[in-house]
This record gives structure tokens, C-alpha cells and sequence, in this order.
């Protein structure tokens, strides 16, 4: 009986626990990606809008994507994909190289806060 | 003659070099109401706002209603390809036809309107 509920706090303080480290890894992971917009509109305007566009909406060639209000952690990923290489594209992969995990941060914060045409569709 | 004719040879392997290289990308040209009928794997995840992906990484899948109807074209034709990489779409882009793409991108591109 004893063994058993000493058992059961065991495993309910390890799933606590377990919570905890979760909780601070998404906490930690969300502070990672929280970038700062002007600096990011900066960068943007050396790097991005000569293809992207001024606005990320209107861009030079119609199969490069609207940036303007895409969610900020997709373009994290993105970019970092083109970065390592895990994404593949001759021209984002020159663009993203010198790109430190700072500045990725605050091109994703800025592209996420512009205004555009992307939204969501239920069907 | 013989070096005429491995003239003719190569330049005929050029043609046909350079025809198979312009019909790389989904050409066919898209219709958003048919789109609209083959969206059922694109809405389980597309559709419900701040879904997130979870493997490999974890982030908030791409609004992609209003995207660019090119890119969305390039995108699906890369991960079909395996050119790029992310297990689900790759598995559902497999089963795609040029066609189904070149719909289902008019259909996005256009926000969702048939």
C-alpha cells in the first residue's frame, strides 16, 4: 500500500516535473523568437525588398511569396531552412547565409507585423 | 557525313534537353472551382488558425490562402519533387497531379473564392 502511493507520487512528481522543463523549453523557445520589428524593417530594406517588394506583398517575380503578414515562426523556420540548407533555392540560400539567428528573429517579426492578403480558409 | 550526322544527334539531344527542362514546372492552367473540390487535405491543417507542425520542427504551418498562385505552384512542385523536405507534405504533394496543383493554387491565390 505505502510502496503503491509512493509509487504514484513518483510518477505524478516525474509528469510535474516533466511539465515544468516543457513549460520553460516553450517559454524559452517563444523569448528565442521574439524579434524586434524596426530592426527588422532595416535589414529588410538592404536584403529583401529589391525582390520581395517594399511592402513584402508585390514582388519583381510571381513565384516568390507574399511575406506580409505570414506568421512569424513559419518565417523563423524558413529561413533557417535556407540558412543550413535544408531548404533549397540558389537565391535564398545567398540571402539567408550571412543572416545571424538575431536577425532572422527580427526579418520574421517585421514581415509578420506588415499588412496583407494572406489568411486563413476553413474550406 | 558521319560528323554531320552526330551534329544532327547532338543537336536533337539539345532539343529534346531543353524541351524536358521547359515542361519541369506544373504548366497546366489552374481552375479555383476545381481547386475547391480537391482541398480536403489542405484544410486539416491550412484551415484551422495557429495550427502548428510539430515534427520535425515545431512552428505555426504558412497562411497560404491569398499567396502568390506561382509560388504555391513552385512550392507543392518542390516538395512533390523531394526537393523540399517536410514529411506530410511531401506524402500529400506525391499524390497530386500537375493539374490538381495548378487548381488548388488558383483556388488559394484567389483567397478561397471559386
Amino acid at each position: 500500500m505505502t510502496s503503491d502511493t509512493f509509487a504514484v507520487s513518483g510518477a505524478l512528481r516525474r509528469l510535474v516535473l516533466g511539465g515544468l522543463v516543457a513549460a520553460c523549453l516553450g517559454l524559452s523557445m517563444g523569448l528565442a523568437h521574439a524579434g524586434n520589428i524596426v530592426l527588422g524593417k532595416e535589414k529588410a530594406a538592404q536584403a529583401c525588398v529589391a525582390c520581395h517588394g517594399a511592402d513584402g506583398v508585390k514582388a519583381i517575380d510571381p513565384s516568390y511569396p507574399v511575406l506580409a503578414g505570414q506568421y512569424e515562426d513559419f518565417l523563423v523556420r524558413a529561413l533557417t531552412d535556407y540558412k543550413t540548407g535544408a531548404r533549397k533555392n540558389a537565391i535564398m540560400a545567398g540571402m539567408a547565409a550571412p543572416l545571424t539567428k538575431e536577425e532572422i528573429a527580427n526579418l520574421a517579426a517585421y514581415y509578420a507585423s506588415l499588412p496583407g492578403p494572406l489568411k486563413i480558409i476553413k474550406r | 557525313m558521319t560528323i554531320k550526322t552526330s551534329v544532327a544527334g547532338i543537336g536533337c539531344g539539345l532539343l529534346l534537353a531543353a524541351g524536358a527542362l521547359v515542361s519541369l514546372p506544373a504548366s497546366a492552367a489552374g481552375s479555383a472551382a476545381e481547386g475547391a473540390k480537391k482541398n480536403s487535405m489542405c484544410i486539416g491543417c491550412h484551415g484551422i488558425p495557429e495550427y502548428k507542425t510539430a515534427f520535425p520542427h515545431l512552428y505555426r504551418v504558412p497562411k497560404i490562402a491569398g499567396q502568390s498562385e506561382a509560388y504555391i505552384v513552385a512550392a507543392m512542385s518542390a516538395y512533390r519533387s523531394g526537393e523540399r523536405s517536410h514529411p506530410s507534405m511531401v506524402a500529400i504533394a506525391k499524390t497530386l497531379t500537375d493539374q490538381d496543383i495548378a487548381d488548388l493554387a488558383a483556388f488559394y491565390a484567389r483567397g478561397g473564392a471559386r
